[in-house]
């Protein structure tokens, strides 16, 4: 066996090697069974070293083989099971073999090339494996959320509360400023999409209309969330260039690998899941409590002007005795449902030695917390693995999704609609419940009543999406140091997104813009196709000294994007249909295609007893989304590792690593064209004219050079295990808008330019404490941090990366701070005079000067993650804690509930009444913390800056396992059955004053995440589950 | 051997994928460097209509040509409650180069349109299937249009000169800075170009002009529109005899209506712009009160006949940061009223002031006679019967120049700078300080950053 370079693809089948002559002399038989368990291990594969004899497992974990005569060592190996190597002395017959779980993935196999996979004992990067056992411990609607906590060094955040998905993968820190934010996916070897598309809501909420003309508040979903976490074998995180330049210009985000459940040789197994739960709202910000009519007054109907028509509105609302104000809990009315929700999944796998298929079927309805709001997902799936003949191997994967996301109305608006933007303005003494007669309150306040609005609106996502891939190989050569295989894969990856939003006629929103009834249609079509043609060849010399793998392929990938919209108002009787309005606006539409083509070789050079592993490869990309499309773009890596056995009586081995890579980050589509704008008349005659921006001549990637170096140590005989990595990626040639000289005649020019820096240092430890027949304890910990900086704007001053403004706090861009720092408006203090620190101040700044300075950083001090599995008898508890330290969000709900004048603590009296000179006569008193708040608006964003530290409690579960025992009584024949309660987001801890310190108004973004806008509010859910196996 | 043949099979599939073109047009948009490079005679056809568009950018903007230099010039207040810089900015002062919204897109705009320009003439050397005769005429309608975008530069900028050597390059260092002389003999010399090109061209344009242009909208009409250009420009550099050559060659007829000429499309379809200075509650825009009281009167005892033509008093007069104005323009009585370019009115006193600029007994006369037609037909106001000197007939030009051209481009504020005579504007007491008089625009904060070292332009204009 030398085959130590093994093909992802082989992973899961029988290692071929070459062949040497042996006798058969004798018969070999035994049993494998789990260490911990003492459960039979079936399908485990059995060899004797040195030969190619070797033998499966039944269902009982015995084998047979033909042994050689003498001494023997079998080497006996089990997805999920580290490798057990076993001496047979001649003399012996039977032997009974215990595997210890794998738990730290150590035998998992990890890419090093888009068709090559090295053990991670050897990988020369540090790559994140994530295996089927550590997911699905609390379903989730989105595969992201299943990885939250599990990855050192990614950082992975949900953008809002609402039901199916949007959430953003950080991988390592900032890598751009302007360009895509989005790791790479690839599933099976195809590339999907991950493309968040806006469902237009923003015709109704106008949030783009404000400061900030971003068209990504429409809190969009990401769609990587189509795809059914629980058909998924294992989940591989390349989280920097140095592992992931073999993706070359789509990878500087970072790449996640996904690979999907297979087949097996043996009597098919079938495997049910059925389960139910609920969610509910798990944080809300509060409101404030009026104690009677003279308290309401004070806010409301100033005595200066007397406002008498507010003064007798209130006087009915607050009609308890002694003009007491009531106390309506608009968050809950709003928001307090607990509806219930059911996930039932069924596989069923298998297979013959040439043919191996496995197939799912899951059925998902997740109930959301506001009325009309949900997550829905249908999907299906069918991989199979057929051999033809000796050398030839095909496999065919399809899966086909529904999914259904129903999102209610969040984040930033303009025109009083989003829920918690009406709520910010509505006192808590105003019930918005449904009145007597099914009725729903007018909101006296704002005209907008958001529990009307949610309960007659709808805001529906459908996607229907297929992913599907081939993948042939052909082992061509075959012979005694050689090993030649081709692989070809073909794969699609099509969805088609219909966004159907409708606001009937009735809404106390609806007549606001003269336009009663808003209906809202997009369509959405996406099409990715991939090609990839390797050829894998691996020498091997008969002294066995080494083995230097080669590979060479060609990639090619075609993607197609067509975005279309309708805007239709003033619906004729109330009608949805969009042609039923009278005012109706087409578009705008937004077509893209784009073609790529990637050549890539590599050299694996694997020596010294497998210890030393040395890999040099490039990639080279060209892409219709640079300025020259033919232009080749190379992206060369390099890694080496070494492997000590033992070097300490408490280290079983130790891996140093080292790696160098780069990768790339893609223009948009359409940055490298200047474009005539052929929408302009004149008089109703059509022109065209140039446009506003343009693409420098030679527009190319933003690139990323990382290096990483670290070690990985396993510890106390497999009982621990620690790795250490820290890495630099230095990011070049970065996407920046430049100002042209006006007389040039277009304003814009996107050019390659300016550089970042993101250092970093992960650390993930996992040890077994107790480990006994029926006690066992894992403890699993992650701890990750990273910085990063502006090193050079390529001469460009500092600008603006996201927000709404100096006044509320803004990102900015500026050489020689940190990416992600928020500068905002701040009152200088006659320290800060004084002071030599602030060189920037002028001569005429003084004690109360409005400067705009940095005000917080977005970016965490550090994250860590806690994860514990205990089990003791049959029973498993699982629990895992995510925690962030530091780093800063702004928080503008609450400035809009200031300014609604609502804030919970808004009449929370100030210790020491401020007073204010408005001129040499006359002074405004500050008496409540609220009235603070809003008079250093424009003057103090410091007080929209809150921590964004959090602990959750993301995932825990308690599984009971019927005991074999158990089991035939309660159905004979099943494998398992397992029994299970468990609950995620079940509480957080932290500082912020909001709904979710993970929330991000505008979706997924490079820089400018941690804006708080009136987002969906966050839930937790409770889920009971019975898992089956036959 | 085999694997090697594999090998080189392999190999050689990746090269003819390579070769395949992996070229993607925009699908969102005509690309520029598509009409350059590819041009057809309908892309030309459509880039040339779309120089009527480019040139009407931020003409009729709240913030643009005519309303901000109508504010300079005290034709007009902006009382836009939502923007206190309509006052503090354009009265006040300094004039900020950093602003593209106060000035600076009277700089972008132009020089947007100049690209476009540019942009077809170049594309229209390349055209096939278009005529010489019919390239003839649609350089000469694109030099004429990028003569008048460099007009209404210079004419913001005035001293502090101007770039002309702008091209199609985006790449290029920007052009330099060049002094007003320079400018105004390029402006000159792409009128005489254009001049000559329509000459040679075809009796129709090979591309629709909108109705702002009927009766001048083939290249041997266009012409008359292109010499009315070249005569405004001329008295602007003082070249008098070079205006009365140019006019001759015009449109000006005073038996004619005075508002003959060429006009700014506005219209409510779909992509096309309306007219912006059509306020008709006064939300912003007012005219300065000295059109009232600096009205001469008709025999009748009324005022002029422009400025009851033009003005509505309103019922209550409107106040912002000290200022107050009864007085509303009724110009641009629709939002699709067109904003005049030039017309017979100003081609009648161009040929006046020219002939007072030549200063002999003949040209005063003649004057006179010009004046007579405006004061008599526009302003319903007796004949002139003040004395007959260059000086008197000055004042008495630059008072019809006023109320004829009120509020249709900054006419006051360019003719009162030309004669020095920017001191005589009222400075208008604000709560922000009295107004100032200014006399040109700095360059965009964006032109100066571009440059090393900064132009002299680039410096904030303080004002007097």
């Amino acid at each position: 066996m030398v085959q130590r370079i093994v093909l992802v693809s082989l992973a899961l089948a029988a290692a071929v090697g070459a062949p040497r002559a042996w006798a058969q002399q004798r018969q070999i038989t035994g049993r494998v069974t789990n260490a911990t368990s003492g459960e039979a291990v079936a399908r485990a594969n059995v060899s004797v070293q040195g030969t190619a004899i070797s033998a499966v497992t039944s269902d009982q974990g015995e084998f047979s083989l033909a042994g050689p005569e003498g001494n023997a060592r079998l080497l006996v190996r089990h997805i999920g099971f580290r490798r057990r190597e076993i001496a047979v002395p001649s003399s012996q017959g039977r032997v009974e073999v215990t595997l210890e779980p794998d738990v730290f993935n150590l035998e998992a196999v990890v890419v090093t090339g888009l068709a090559t996979g090295v053990e991670r004992r050897n990988a020369g990067n540090a790559v994140a494996t994530v295996s089927a056992a550590e997911l699905g411990f609390v379903p989730t609607p989105s595969l992201e959320q299943q990885l939250q906590g599990k990855i050192a060094g990614a950082d992975i955040q949900q953008n809002g509360g609402a039901p199916g998905g949007g959430l953003q993968v950080r991988l390592r820190g900032v890598t751009s400023i302007n360009a895509t934010a989005e790791p790479l996916y690839v599933v099976d070897g195809v590339i999907v999409s991950d493309v968040a598309i806006p469902s237009n809501q923003n015709a109704v909420t106008a949030a783009a209309g404000g400061s900030n003309p971003s068209l990504n508040q429409d809190a969009q979903v990401n769609r990587i969330a189509d795809l059914n976490p629980s058909d998924f074998e294992s989940i591989e995180i390349l989280r920097g260039a140095s592992a992931g330049a073999i993706y070359g210009q789509k990878a500087s985000n970072g790449v996640v690998i996904i690979k999907t459940k297979r087949g097996q040789a043996g009597v098919s197994q079938v495997g049910f899941t059925q389960r139910f739960g609920f969610s509910e709202i798990s944080n809300t910000v509060g409101s404030r409590v009026f104690r009677d009519t003279t308290d309401a007054f004070g806010a409301f109907a100033p005595v200066v002007p007397r406002d008498t028509a507010t003064r007798r509105l209130i006087r009915g609302l607050c009609a308890l005795p002694n003009g007491a104000c009531p106390f309506f809990d608009l968050e809950r009315e709003l928001a307090g449902l607990r509806p219930l929700s059911f996930e039932s999944g069924a596989s069923v796998s298998g297979g013959t030695e040439n043919t191996q298929y496995f197939a799912s079927g899951t059925v998902k309805d997740d109930g959301g917390i506001i009325q009309n709001t949900g997550f829905k997902r249908q999907a299906l799936r069918l991989n199979l693995d057929q051999r033809l003949g000796s050398r030839v191997r095909a496999s065919l994967n399809t899966s086909y999704m529904h999914t259904l996301a129903q999102r209610g109305l969040s984040n930033n608006d303009n025109t009083g609609t989003s829920f918690y933007v009406v709520l910010s303005a509505t006192p808590s003494f105003v019930n918005l419940g449904i009145q007597p007669g099914d009725t729903f309150a007018r909101n006296p306040f704002v005209p907008s009543n958001p529990v009307q609005t949610a309960a007659l609106m709808k805001n529906n996502e459908d996607v229907y999406r297929f992913i599907g891939g081939a993948n042939l190989q052909w082992d061509a050569v075959q012979s005694a140091g050689h090993y030649l295989r081709f692989i070809t894969l073909g794969g699609a990856d099509y969805f088609n997104q219909d966004n159907a939003l409708f606001f009937p006629p009735e809404l106390q929103f609806e007549p606001n813009d003269g336009l009663p009834g808003t209906s809202l249609l997009t369509n959405s079509g996406s099409l990715n196709l991939n090609l990839n043609t390797s050829a894998v060849h691996t020498y091997t010399p008969s002294s066995n000294a080494f083995s230097a793998t080669t590979s060479l392929g060609v990639q090619y990938g075609w993607r197609r994007l067509d975005i279309s919209r309708i805007t239709s108002r003033n619906l004729t009787a109330g009608q949805e249909n969009v042609d039923a309005g009278t005012n109706i606006v087409i578009g705008p539409e937004r077509r893209e295609r784009i073609k790529d083509l990637g050549f890539f070789a590599q050299e694996e050079f694997l020596a010294s007893d497998q210890r030393l592993l040395l890999t040099a490869g490039i990639r080279a990309d060209q892409s219709s989304l640079n300025a020259d499309p033919n232009k080749l773009h190379y992206f060369p890596k390099a890694s080496a590792s070494y492997r000590f056995l033992k070097p300490k009586s408490f280290v079983d081995e130790l891996k140093i690593r080292g790696a160098y890579g780069e990768s790339g980050n893609e223009p948009a589509y359409g940055q490298r064209f200047t474009s005539l704008r052929a929408t302009s008349k004149v008089g109703g005659l059509p022109g065209t004219v140039a446009g506003d921006t343009t693409g420098a001549p030679d527009l190319g990637p933003e690139r990323e050079r990382e290096i990483e170096a670290g070690f990985d140590a396993t510890l106390w005989s497999g009982r621990g295990n620690l790795e250490v990595t820290g890495y630099q990626k230095n990011v070049s040639d970065l996407l920046l808008p430049r100002q042209l000289a006006p007389v040039q005649g277009v304003n814009t020019l996107i050019a390659n330019g300016g550089k970042l820096r993101t250092r970093g240092l992960e650390v993930t430890l996992g040890l077994i404490p107790v480990q006994q027949s029926d006690l066992s304890w894992i403890f699993r910990t992650t701890f990750s941090l990273n910085r990063s900086v502006i090193t050079d704007l390529a001469g460009l001053p500092l600008f603006r990366a996201g927000g709404f403004g100096a006044s509320l706090g803004q990102f900015r861009v500026e050489k020689g701070a940190s990416a992600t720092q928020i500068v905002g408006n701040d009152t200088l203090t006659a320290a800060d005079v004084a002071s030599t620190t602030y060189d920037y101040l002028g001569a005429a700044d003084t004690t109360g000067t409005v400067v705009v300075r940095k005000i917080g950083d977005a970016n965490p001090d550090f994250r860590m993650a806690f994860t514990n599995d205990f089990r003791w008898k049959h029973f498993d508890l699982h629990v895992l804690l995510d925690w962030q330290h530091g780093g800063s969000i702004l928080n503008l709900t609450r400035l809009l509930y200031d300014f609604g004048q609502v804030t919970a603590d808004y009449a929370v009296p100030l210790r020491d009444t401020v007073v204010v000179p408005t001129s040499d006569t006359t002074a405004d008193t500050l008496r409540t913390v609220g009235q603070k708040r809003i008079y250093g608006f424009g003057k103090v964003a410091k007080n929209f800056v809150e921590s964004a530290t959090f602990l959750k409690l993301r995932e825990v579960t308690l599984t009971y396992t019927l005991p074999p025992s158990a089991m035939t009584s309660f159905w004979r024949g099943a494998r398992y059955v397992r029994l299970s309660a468990s609950a995620r987001n079940l509480f957080t801890i932290a500082p912020f004053t909001g709904l979710d310190p993970e929330v991000s108004n505008f979706g997924n973004q490079p820089i400018a995440r941690n804006i708080d806008v009136t987002p969906f509010p966050p839930s937790r859910s409770f889920w009971f589950s019975i898992d089956l196996g036959l | 051997m085999r694997t090697k043949n594999l090998l080189a099979a392999l190999v050689g599939l990746g090269l003819a994928t390579g070769c395949k073109d992996l070229n993607v047009p925009n699908l969102n948009s005509p690309a520029l460097d598509d009409l350059l490079t590819n041009p057809t005679r309908s892309k030309i056809a459509t880039a040339a209509t779309g120089l009527l568009i480019g040139t009407r950018a931020g003409i009729a903007a709240q913030n643009g040509y005519v309303s901000l230099l109508g504010i300079v010039g005290r034709e007009s207040y902006n009382f836009d409650p939502a923007d206190p810089r309509f006052v503090t900015e354009m009265m006040v002062g300094p004039l900020d180069g950093g602003s593209p919204a106060f000035g600076g897109n009277l700089w972008g705009l132009p020089y947007r349109n100049i690209l476009n320009a540019n942009v077809v003439l170049a594309a229209t050397d390349r055209v096939p299937a278009v005529t010489n005769a019919e390239k003839e005429a649609v350089r000469g309608f694109a030099k004429t249009i990028e003569a008048f975008d460099l007009l209404k530069v210079i004419v913001t900028r005035d001293a502090n000169g101007a770039a002309i050597d702008v091209g199609i390059d985006l790449t290029a260092p920007p052009a330099p800075i060049v002094t007003k002389a320079a400018v105004f003999a390029r402006i000159v010399q792409l009128l005489d170009e254009a001049q000559t090109h329509l000459q040679a061209a075809s009796a129709t344009f090979p591309f629709p002009l909108p109705a702002g242009f009927a009766g001048f909208s083939t290249p041997g009409t266009f012409l008359q529109f292109n010499r009315a250009l070249r005569a405004r420009a001329a008295v602007y550099t003082d070249d008098f005899a070079g205006a009365l050559t140019a006019l001759g060659a015009s449109f000006i007829d005073t038996t004619k209506s005075l508002n003959l000429g060429v006009y700014y499309d506005y219209s409510t379809v779909s992509g096309d712009e309306t007219n912006a200075l059509f306020d008709p509650n006064a939300r912003a825009i007012l005219a300065h009160p000295s059109f009232n009281a600096d009205a001469q009167l008709q025999t009748s005892g009324q005022k002029d006949d422009r400025f009851l033509r033009k003005i509505d008093t309103l019922s209550a007069p409107k106040s912002a940061q000290g200022l107050t104005s009864d007085l509303q323009f009724v110009i641009y009585n629709a939002v699709d009223a067109p904003i005049p370019i030039i017309r017979n009115e100003e081609l009648i006193l161009l040929r006046a002031e020219a002939n007072v600029g030549l200063n002999t007994a003949g040209s005063l006369a003649a004057a006179v006679t010009d004046l007579n037609t405006v004061r008599v037909k526009s302003g319903k106001l007796p004949v002139y019967a003040g004395a007959v000197t260059q000086a008197a007939l000055l004042d008495e030009l630059l008072y019809n120049k006023r109320y004829s051209l009120m509020f249709e481009g900054g006419h006051r504020w360019i003719d009162l700078r030309h004669y020095s005579r920017l001191n005589t504007l009222p400075q208008d007491p604000t709560s922000g300080g009295a107004s100032k008089r200014f006399s040109k625009f700095p360059f965009p904060g964006f032109e100066c950053d571009a440059r090393s070292p900064a132009p002299a332009g680039c410096a904030t204009e303080t004002g007097f």
